[in-house]
Parts: structure tokens; sequence; C-alpha cells
């Protein structure tokens, strides 16, 4: 099986792993539902609550890219959602403006979420994506002082 | 009009995201953060065209789409006419009683990269602004026409190396100035133009919201800092737009109705343009004693255009 599987038709399939049909017989004006019934005011359903058809890619993954992955550490977050507002994978899930975690079936490891994390020591941080989570946890760097000038 | 709440970040990362994960778009990639955060600044419904380019190719790969609102996907040069098109019908089924949900209320976006924007649908935009439709074009602006290898564009700065303007013993990359799109745009008349960066999310927040409130053709121009093509780390996308903005080399503002024009971010501290430029392999050949003059020659063009600013604020005309 190809791709990582996870939970609420989130990252079923690797993306491009299967071809439905070839480019011949693609019509033109083909539309491609991202959902399986009609949806009124998308704005308004939580992702969780939308019922995504296979044509979405919320329901694929980019696992297959990253080398290395962020490490959450909620323990030092302040919910500052940085991170939040400019991940370009909306990877960083945020409820009730809280961080929760981070997507890791659309998450390609860009580094962006470390970089712009406001806490000391920062509670993002990149491991190699084969690094188990608690390990990672683990080895946290320690609260950095202030360097007297 | 219902938008949503962007005192602070905290609110604002309630709203529900209607642009998904898993699209194509190289990792650290500034278009999607732009793009988001538009969605994400209204709940209404959005009719979007997208002009052939990164955006285009890489929310769509076929079987998948990245998009929960309805997306057109049209050629290179005509992302106005289409989303144009798409207000005008709607607007003549709204007068003969035709539509579902008369009520609902909905906005027409139009997206394209500098490519579609400075050059290839050019005369298109600017018909489309001149019929004066209600709509808002964002020029996801990268400087190169970076999907199909990194050609020039006629918004790839001066100094910079593309990879139809080289750098090397004879050339110093591109010689030619960037094309002033808000200017032109302005000149058109429009309501509301704009120049907007990602790193400053709420002033860009606001200006997206400005913009869809607004009435009738309007334009902003957004900084995309591309990863493979300016050749930066794909963690640096916000330190190397943060710099972007505060060498003024992309200063921020807005020109409302064509002559009213407000500075919207003034750096404290304004960087010499020298530390933009180091951070990017796109302009390390600069750095050669031959080429130094051509970094004199940005921060003289930077200070100018800052000091015109300025003064055209200040005059309000």
């Amino acid at each position: 099986m190809k791709g990582v599987l996870a939970t609420d038709r989130r990252g079923v399939r690797e993306l491009g792993a299967e071809e439905l049909v070839g480019w011949d017989e693609v019509t033109h004006g083909v539309v491609l539902n991202s959902f399986e019934t009609e949806l009124e005011n998308v704005a308004h359903i939580p992702p969780e609550e939308r019922p995504y058809s296979d044509f979405s890619s919320y329901t694929a993954t980019v696992a297959s890219w990253r080398v290395i992955k962020p490490v959450y550490n909620r323990d030092i977050c302040i919910d500052c959602q940085n991170c939040w507002v400019w991940c370009p994978d909306t990877s960083i899930i945020s409820r009730d403006k809280q961080m929760l975690g981070i997507d890791y079936d659309h998450c390609k490891g860009c580094g962006v979420c470390v970089e712009v994390c406001p806490t000391n020591p920062k509670s993002l941080l990149m491991f190699a994506e084969a690094e188990d989570p608690e390990t990672a946890l683990s080895q946290w760097p320690e609260k950095k002082k202030k360097e007297k000038k | 009009m219902a938008i949503t709440s962007i005192k602070n970040l905290k609110e604002f990362s309630t709203v529900n995201e209607r642009f998904e994960g898993a699209h194509l778009l190289c990792p650290g990639c500034a278009h999607s953060m732009i793009v988001r955060e538009l969605m994400n600044a209204t709940d209404d419904n959005l009719v979007i065209a997208s002009a052939t380019g990164c955006l285009e190719v890489c929310t769509a790969v076929y079987p998948y789409t990245s998009w929960d609102t309805s997306w057109i996907h049209i050629g290179f040069e005509n992302a106005a006419s289409a989303a144009t098109g798409a207000e005008a019908m709607y607007k003549a089924r709204k007068r003969k009683g035709t539509l579902k949900d008369p009520d609902a209320p909905v906005k027409f976006v139009a997206f394209g990269g500098d490519g579609a924007t400075y050059d290839i649908g050019f005369q298109w935009l600017s018909g489309a602004v001149e019929r004066g439709h209600d709509f808002t074009y964002i020029c996801l602006d990268n400087e190169n026409y970076a999907n199909t290898g990194g050609q020039r564009s006629s918004s790839t700065p001066i100094g910079a190396h593309t990879s139809t303007a080289q750098a090397g013993r004879v050339s110093y990359g591109k010689k030619q100035k960037k094309k002033d799109m808000v200017a032109i745009m302005a000149a058109h008349g429009a309501p509301y133009v704009a120049q907007l960066a990602p790193n400053k999310w709420k002033i860009m927040a606001k200006g997206f919201q400005k913009a869809l409130e607004t009435e009738g053709p309007c334009f902003i121009n957004t900084v995309s800092a591309c990863t493979t093509e300016w050749k930066f780390d794909p963690k640096d996308t916000i330190h190397i737009t943060d710099l972007a903005t505060d060498t003024l080399m992309f200063p921020i503002y807005e020109i409302i109705d064509g002559h009213e024009l407000n500075i919207l971010y003034r750096p404290k501290n304004v960087i010499p343009v020298e530390e933009y430029l180091a951070a990017q392999g796109r302009y390390k050949h600069l750095f050669k004693p031959e080429n130094r003059h051509v970094i004199e020659q940005i921060q003289k063009e930077i200070d100018a255009k800052w000091e015109y600013l300025q003064r055209r604020e200040e005059a309000r005309v």
C-alpha cells in the first residue's frame, strides 16, 4: 500500500499514485466536485464534518515529500497561531483558538512554522522524518538565557 | 456581507479553511499562504478563476482539486476575463430571477502570477478593469515564470539572474527595470489598488477584505517569495519577505480611486537593500566587484521610489 494511511478519510491515497483516466479520455469542461453532496456555505462547516469526495486533495497525502518533520511541544506553546497563519500547506490544526497539532498527511516539511514560532525555546522543532515523537520531545532544548550586552 | 474577524490571530484562526492541503506547490511557497489568507478573510461564497501558472497547475492535478469553492481553470491570459464573465452572468441571472439563492453573497476573484498579470494577461486585465466589473484581481508576484523554469518576466527586477537573463562574464542578469504594475492599475482609476505582503498578515487580510467589499474592479499585487527560483531555503520564506518589506524593495501601500495614496507599513529601521540581495542566490553575482554598481543603482531607485510614495501620500493627489 502506498502512502500514509490516516483516519477521517484524510490522506488515504498518495497524490498521483493512481491514474483514473488517461489524457486521451479527458473531455473538455471536466468538473471535479470537492464534496459528495451539494453543500451550502462551506465556510460554516468545519473540515472534519465535510463530506469530502475522492477528488478533493484533502483525501490525498504528500507525506512522502518530507525528509524532516516538525514536532510539536504542547507544554511550551502559547497558541499565538503564527504557525497557523503562515503554514503554506494548511497543515496546522487549530480549533477554538487552540493549536492542536500537525497534519502529517499534508505537511511537506518546509520548516516555516519553526521559523515563525516566537517562544523560547521554540515549541516546534524540525527532526528527522524517522524520529519517534517521544524521543524527539525528550531531546527538547532548555530555555535560552538572554545574552547580556 | 460577512467578513471574518481579524482583530487578532487567535480569532482569525477560528475560521473554517476552504483551501486544502496536499496541493503540489513547493514546500515553503508563499502562493498558498496568500491564497489561504484571502479565502479565510471572508465567509462569502467565492468564485475564483486562476490563470495558468504555478498556482493553477499545482492545485488542480487531475484527479484532485484543492479548492472547496467554485474554481475555474482558464488560459494563461484570461483569468480576469473569466472572472468578469462569471460576474456578468451572475448579475444577468439575478436580474432575470433564475438564481437558486439570489440573496447569497458571492465574490468574484481572479488569481494570476506575475507572468499572467504583467505580460500575457495584461491586455485582458486592463479591459476587465476598464469595463468596471465588480471583481478582485490578485497578482501573486514571484518575479519570474517559476512554473516553466524561471524565465524573466517584466516583473523581474534589475540585476536578477533568470534562466533567460543569465548572469555571467558579459551580463549581470536582467538589465531592465521592473514594471510598476500598481501605478498602471491605479491609472485605470480602479477604486482600490494595493501592494501587500504575506509577512504582514493583518495588513494583508484587511486589504483583501477592503478589496472584496469595494464595489468595482480592485487590483492587489502581493509579494510571493519563490524558494526555487529566488534560491533560498524553504524555511526562510517569511524572513525573505520581511527583508523585502523592510528594505523597501516592496513598499506596502494602497491607492484609492486612483489618487489617494496611503502607505500601510513604515519599517522602524530601514535595512540597506544589500541584506535582501545577499539572502538570495539569484543576486549572488551582484557582489562581485564589477557588478557592485548595480546594487548602488537598486538602492538609489528604492530611495527615490520611497521618497515619491511619501510625497504622494502627503500631497493627497
